[in-house]
């Protein structure tokens, strides 16, 4: 036999719990042995508070839980009807004030469409669609060699640090704009909207819209038509950088070009500026070969004009050469020394002026006469 | 500064130019000397560039 318990001790101040510790210690044991889980079962009871959050119960044929949704979980999807078959992903808890044991909800899908958000997800798809906003020929090259380049994101979240490192290493030479924007949350939707709206009149080549990572119901801005709408509306190529592998949102469908992560869009955003500079390089070969080219050409047409013009010169000279020669016989022909040579004398007096006419040869006169090989003295009779 | 594209264009043109035409020598001498120049720009731009970051609002402040 064991003791017999002291029934008045245990509900001594000492020995007794209060309410508040059997709530708080109950919540510890279901949220460490039930941690958050997917249920399936029937919406009922369903309310949407004016605070936005949503209670509804979960029942089946045999057990109800309480549920709660709040509106940071819930603001992206259309309210559900009682009746609903839904899976829920929940966190079960214990609402101390209440004393309920309750799921919080995180997220909710219809078993009928695939989820509420899923639904809302593609009627705004289809209105795109039908708007010709998700046509592939409407994607626009993106620039070559940006001047500036403008960044929606977060201010203070990694993905900034993480564009900022991969422009600043592959291309300097560009301007980084960036517009913060609240990317996660109820107000996302207006704010990426209107850093949108703000690029749109700037002078910048290509926006980025990106996003850290995080939860999936943190895509939801980007799965906003009217934010995909903005995207459609930018007049120069966005890419969308929103860092969710599986889920592709609506803003990764209208973009110009979808990344993988922040740092991927940073990097097809911009040329590799080593890359450009051996191209610079390339085009520095080529513009010194193309002008040695020219000069070579230029080079050649003067030999040939020089060519030609000392062949001229060769048949002048030849020419002239003829000429002389020919000249030269005449001249050969005409020399006194010829004439004399034939028989012929020259008188001439002691001034050696000659004496062609009787006239100056009157009786007596001295003079000299010149004959072929010498000159002899004379006078006449 | 000159757009970088603009001038990556320009440099290109020049030398297919200098390439492909017969030019005389003044005229060739004329394109090189300016894809000299706008390739030592470029360089220029290429190297010395230091990456600027503006928020928006500073932008919007009137000026």
């Amino acid at each position: 036999m064991g003791q017999p318990i002291d029934l008045f001790a245990a509900a001594s101040t000492e020995g007794a719990w209060t309410v508040g510790e059997v709530t708080r210690r109950a919540r510890t044991v279901i949220e460490a042995g039930l941690p958050p889980l997917w249920v399936r079962g029937e919406i009922a009871g369903f309310k949407a508070w004016r605070s936005g959050h949503w209670y509804f119960s979960l029942r089946d044929t045999s057990a109800q839980l309480r549920c709660v949704m709040f509106a940071k979980q819930n603001f992206m999807l259309q309210a559900p009807t009682d009746g609903m078959q839904v899976f829920v992903f929940a966190r079960p808890t214990l609402y101390e004030e209440k004393g309920d044991f309750q799921l919080t909800v995180l997220e909710l899908l219809s078993t009928e469409q695939g989820g509420l958000w899923k639904l809302a997800f593609e009627k705004a798809k289809a209105a795109l669609t039908k708007d010709g906003l998700l046509d592939p020929a409407r994607k626009r090259r993106l620039p070559p060699f940006p001047r500036r380049i403008a960044v929606v994101t977060s201010p203070d979240g990694a993905a900034l640090r993480d564009i900022e490192a991969v422009v600043a290493r592959r291309w300097p030479i560009a301007e980084l704009i960036v517009v913060p924007a609240q990317v996660q949350g109820a107000k996302a939707e207006a704010s990426v909207c209107s850093a949108l709206n703000r690029i749109s009149r700037l002078p910048v080549d290509v926006v980025l819209l990106a996003r850290g990572g995080g939860s999936v119901e943190d895509l939801w801005a980007f799965n906003s038509e009217r934010v995909a709408r903005a995207v459609a509306a930018m007049p120069m190529p966005v890419i969308s950088a929103i860092g969710h592998e599986t889920d592709v949102t609506l803003c990764d469908l209208v973009a110009d070009l979808r990344a993988p992560t922040p740092s991927a869009a940073a990097e097809a955003a911009t040329p590799d500026r080593a890359e450009v500079i051996a191209q610079c390089a390339v085009l520095g070969q080529r513009l010194a070969r193309a002008l040695r080219t020219a000069s070579r050409h230029v080079v050649e047409r003067l030999d040939r004009a020089g060519d030609r013009l000392i062949r001229g010169m060769d048949n002048r000279l030849e020419k002239s050469r003829a000429l002389l020669t020919a000249h030269s016989a005449r001249l050969d022909a005409l020399s006194p020394l010829k004439v004399l040579g034939r028989g012929y004398a020259v008188a001439r007096d002691e001034h050696g002026t000659i004496l062609k006419r009787v006239a100056q040869l009157p009786s007596g006169k001295e003079f000299r006469l010149r004959v072929t090989d010498g000159e002899v003295d004379a006078r006449v009779q | 500064m000159p757009e970088f594209s603009k001038q990556l264009e320009r440099l290109e043109a020049i030398v297919r130019r200098l390439e492909a035409e017969d030019l005389d020598l003044d005229e060739a001498l004329k394109l090189f000397e300016e894809g000299v120049e706008r390739l030592r720009v470029a360089r220029e731009q290429l190297t010395q560039a230091e990456l600027k970051v503006k928020k928006v609002l500073e932008i919007e402040s009137p000026s």
